[in-house]
């Protein structure tokens, strides 16, 4: 694929930014509490699309709620009657403004369970009718190892279109794939607005120089997948959960995970299902019906956690379901990085 | 504040004395200036104890780890941690004759930022209230005060209180991290995580948000030491300490002054139940 790299600057990219807000059903992160998460916006001033990584949730729930609606139904006295929701989000087409990176490789990954032995219908619509847009990073934070994992970090055509804020003050603005291409057709960049066409993208990869080396955290991951598939029975698990507290955080902010649970919203004989989300840090997320729990401890659900992530799911799709983004680092309550954990027991075993 | 030495020489003793089988404290996380909880088993591992104004963690939450349950534990109490254990004392959760508490006087910790935390300006009790030993110079109880963003929300119209707190909810992500960080939470089977609730369904729609916040602050009421875990561990950083610190000043200025946990052998403000006990300020 041979696609153009626009250039501009501050300005121009503003000026990019308001006209796809303007003319588009736009997501980007919104500030609250200090946190940023995606929601629907009208105006550039309500979000900020290079809201810090520290402080963004990922932008999954766009593709996989936290509760999403399955069905409604009402029972009365002839019968039960079950019905689809009448609410379906997924009709238009969508930008989302201010994807970090690893958030878009995140959907890579989950492409591939969502297209397994189930496709999942609304996860495909979803992600087809999204346009991503997501600038790469400046500087890796302190509990960042993108770079460290299974894929191209610099290469990544998991977004649509990417835009780089090169360290000379250009920022570049290249379409990654098709769709993203077709979108910059048809939001045409205004030469008014101060973007130019590019014909050097020398600008581009001394950002990414400058940014891979910024990172703090190396993993050698094929060490990593490599160690943890033998050593499943060992008991230094025990030792690195001890002061886990199963709280939950790092399943529900994670970019990859996807467990799920269904529940109902019942008022008398009418209900909605649910599905929402659900995580294998939870004591009962592996109860059976009979009261045997096959998981019955905290080490064995937190072993499962880290295997699912740099085993299980490796074997069987071929990449990590981690991509190294910290998230669950940094809104761990007691500082545990799963990182430092996996790292010491591939090591030290 | 740094009292790593002294942990660690007690933590050495006790281990040498054959008093405990583990020991709960502090140790950096070895990657920046934060510290993970440590639950150290190993004599050896004594040396990697740390204290210092950054151990913010709530520590008695382990108490009801099952790397804790029924061994003779060593742990570290900050003022409103032992709050919290005062009151896991009467309601049985623990044996005092199994634990060997270390008592801080605490100066107060200091969040991501570097500021010290709210809670700890307001602290009534920065020295640990039930202890075997205490390290640092204990200052005395500090008088009750309620603090600017509850007055601010007091002033608030009903409506406009609502409102805000609906806020809170519609930022829920139901993770329910604010419940397992909290010490005081420790029902084998908590009441929001009934899949048959029609109430507590677990799924992310704000109604089911409001039932499990305000089941859980209900729940605390009387019993939150603000120890701030819940709000330490929400990953969408919501005000949580609103719901418990709202609770905390009416139960304050309606139950004789009571404040959780500070009196040893302390029940909490909904255990007793007398007939001269207001009912006016319910709803």
């Amino acid at each position: 694929m041979n696609v153009e790299t626009f250039v501009t600057d501050k300005a121009g990219l503003v000026k990019f930014y308001e006209a796809i807000i303007a003319n588009n059903e736009t997501y980007a992160p919104v500030e609250k509490f200090g946190k940023f998460d995606f929601k629907r916006v009208l105006t550039l001033a309500e979000c900020d699309p290079d809201s810090p990584i520290t402080k963004t949730m990922s932008a999954k729930p766009l593709f996989f709620p936290r509760s999403a609606k399955i069905l409604k139904y009402s029972a009365d006295a002839s019968g039960t009657d079950v019905k689809e929701t009448d609410e379906d989000p997924l009709t238009g087409k969508r930008v989302i403004l201010g994807m970090k990176h690893c958030d878009a490789r995140g959907l890579q990954v989950l492409d591939k369970v969502y297209n397994w032995d189930y496709i999942d219908s609304d996860y495909q619509k979803r992600r087809q009718n999204s346009v991503i847009i997501s600038s790469r990073c400046d500087k890796a934070e302190t509990h960042c190892f993108c770079t460290s994992l299974d894929y191209d970090v610099e290469n990544l055509d998991a977004m649509d279109v990417l835009i780089v804020h090169g360290l000379d003050g250009k920022i570049f603005i290249k379409a990654r794939t098709e769709k993203g291409e077709t979108f910059l057709k048809a939001n045409p960049i205004d030469p008014a607005s101060g973007i130019q066409h590019s014909a050097s993208e020398e600008g581009m990869k001394k950002q990414y120089d400058a940014f891979a080396a910024s990172f703090r955290l190396k993993m050698d991951y094929k060490n990593v997948n490599g160690k943890l598939s033998k050593i499943f029975d060992t008991p230094e698990f025990e030792n690195v959960s001890a002061s886990c507290i199963g709280c939950n955080t790092c399943a529900f902010i994670c970019p990859t995970c996807h467990c799920f649970k269904i529940s109902d919203e019942k008022i008398k004989d009418t209900g909605i299902r649910y599905k929402s989300y659900d995580s294998c840090n939870n004591g009962y997320f592996t109860l059976m019906a009979g009261g045997h729990n096959p998981r019955p401890v905290k080490y064995r659900r937190w072993r499962q956690r880290a295997m699912h992530k740099f085993v299980y799911y490796k074997e069987r799709f071929g990449e990590n379901l981690c991509v190294g983004c910290g998230r669950c680092a940094i809104s761990c309550p007691v500082n545990i990085s799963i990182f430092e954990v996996v790292n010491q027991v591939a090591t030290t075993v | 504040m740094d009292y790593t030495n002294q942990i660690r020489e007690i933590a050495t003793r006790l281990f040498t004395e054959d008093k405990i089988d583990v020991f709960v404290g502090y140790r950096m996380t070895g990657f920046d200036d934060n510290q993970v909880p440590a639950l150290i088993r190993d004599p050896k591992e004594v040396s990697q104890l740390v204290f210092t104004d950054k151990s913010v963690f709530n520590l008695t939450n382990y108490l009801k780890n099952e790397h804790t349950r029924n061994k003779r534990v060593g742990l570290v109490v900050k003022g409103c941690d032992s709050r919290s254990l005062n009151l896991l004392l009467t309601e049985s959760q623990v044996k005092r004759d199994k634990l060997y508490v270390i008592g801080i006087a605490c100066e107060g910790v200091i969040d991501e930022a570097g500021n010290k935390m709210q809670n700890c300006m307001e602290c009534v009790v920065p020295d640990a209230v039930v202890y075997d030993e205490m390290v640092g110079t204990p200052k005395g109880k500090q008088g009750y005060q309620v603090n600017a963003d509850i007055h601010e929300l007091a002033s608030k119209e009903l409506v406009e209180r609502r409102a805000y707190f609906e806020e809170i909810f519609e930022n829920c992500i139901r993770c329910n991290a604010c419940r397992h960080s909290c010490p005081m939470c420790y029902c084998a089977k908590c009441c929001i995580d009934q899949e048959t609730s029609t109430l507590y369904n677990g799924a992310n729609t704000k109604s089911s948000a409001f039932h499990a916040l305000m089941t859980w602050s209900l729940h605390l009421a009387g019993r939150c030491v603000d120890c701030r875990n819940c709000e330490k561990a929400c990953p969408s950083h919501l005000p949580l300490h609103l719901l418990h610190k709202w609770n905390e000043r009416v139960i304050f200025e309606n139950f004789q002054e009571h404040l959780a946990g500070v009196q040893e052998g302390d029940r909490g403000a909904f255990y007793k139940y007398s007939m001269q006990d207001p009912n006016d300020f319910i709803m």
